[in-house]
């Protein structure tokens, strides 16, 4: 993660609002008719669309790949978790914000861990 | 004659390019683009100027000239040129055609421009061409990741914002090596998306 507490802060909640947001709309759109392999991949797109959506006000403060990254992530996984419970078996809509704020910090730690790994001095200038 | 398709791109968004990049892009690539910029030295070629968001960064007194495809662009950087306690020249020019004459810059530096380049080893090829032997490359770039699941994401995106600006999955890397640079180091500032690339002209 980055180590400024501006942009840790911002980043978690930009992704948890998000995660919530797309829970949401996975909610209004999916209902248990929905083949759930269908709902997933509907959603996965929708919840992409929506991330790179948000991106836009969020870059301002947030910057550029920093924020599309994550966002267009939280979106596709809340999407996914959330369309497919939907599919699944009849989903108030608090539990389907709750689950999308879940899937919102979930994708938030999970680029965070991703950055830890990947961020540094790379191998890639040696390699062919 | 300039790519006018990119130049009409970029002359589009250059009213409101500031307000894209500036508060978010700018302030979070401040530490990394400035500790880039401190290896400059000597007769140093700067692309892209854009509207010269990354003048306040650079070392002061130092002999830069920059270039950007877009007038628009340039016409926006003047009072940030004007700020700048050094030299600075500033040119319209699209890499792919650089007037300059081979051999004749120390350092190339770039910020965020080979992601909108249209032919990217064409483009380093240039920049190889107007560096001495033994000169020095210094990039900073967001390109593709090579990594699941942002590499298709990354592809997924470019399909978008292609026709808005950049593209998001060059393999810019891979690009420096084949235009003839030997890279020496590349630095992830975020995931393996964002990165600071060091790279020389053999000599």
């Amino acid at each position: 993660m980055d180590h400024r507490l501006y942009y840790v802060v911002g980043d978690f909640l930009a992704n948890l609002v998000l995660g919530v947001i797309v829970g949401a709309i996975s909610w209004a759109i999916v209902g248990p008719g929905w083949n759930m392999i269908v709902a997933m991949f509907v959603m996965m797109a929708v919840g992409m669309l929506a991330g790179l959506f948000f991106f836009f006000p969020a870059a301002i403060k947030l910057g550029a790949m920093e924020a599309m990254v994550p966002l267009m992530f939280t979106g596709m996984v809340s999407g996914m978790v959330v369309g497919m419970a939907a599919a699944m078996m009849p989903l108030p809509l608090v539990n389907a914000l709750l689950m999308g704020a879940a899937s919102g910090v979930a994708g938030i730690a999970f680029i965070w861990i991703a950055n830890s790994r990947l961020r540094g001095v790379t191998r890639e200038a040696e390699e062919s | 004659m300039p790519d006018l398709v990119t130049q009409a791109k970029w002359d589009r968004l250059a009213p409101r390019f500031d307000t894209m990049a500036s508060k978010g892009a700018e302030e979070r690539w401040q530490p990394f683009k400035q500790g880039l910029f401190e290896n400059m030295d000597g007769k140093i070629l700067f692309l892209a100027l854009g509207t010269g968001l990354d003048i306040p960064f650079f070392p002061t007194g130092k002999d830069i000239t920059a270039i950007d495809i877009s007038p628009k662009m340039v016409e926006q950087a003047q009072e940030r040129l004007a700020a700048y306690d050094g030299k600075i020249e500033a040119h319209v020019m699209d890499v792919h055609e650089l007037t300059f004459e081979p051999e004749s810059f120390d350092q190339v530096f770039t910020s965020c421009t080979f992601c909108s380049v249209p032919n990217p080893i064409e483009g380093l090829k240039a920049l190889h061409r107007v560096l001495k032997p033994g000169g020095k490359l210094f990039m900073f770039e967001h390109t593709g990741s090579r990594f699941y699941p942002f590499k298709p994401m990354m592809n997924l995106m470019t399909a978008l914002t292609r026709k808005l600006g950049p593209d998001m999955n060059r393999t810019t890397v891979a690009n420096v090596k084949a235009a003839g640079f030997k890279v020496t180091e590349v630095n992830n500032v975020f995931l393996d998306v964002v990165k600071t690339i060091k790279a020389v002209k053999p000599g």
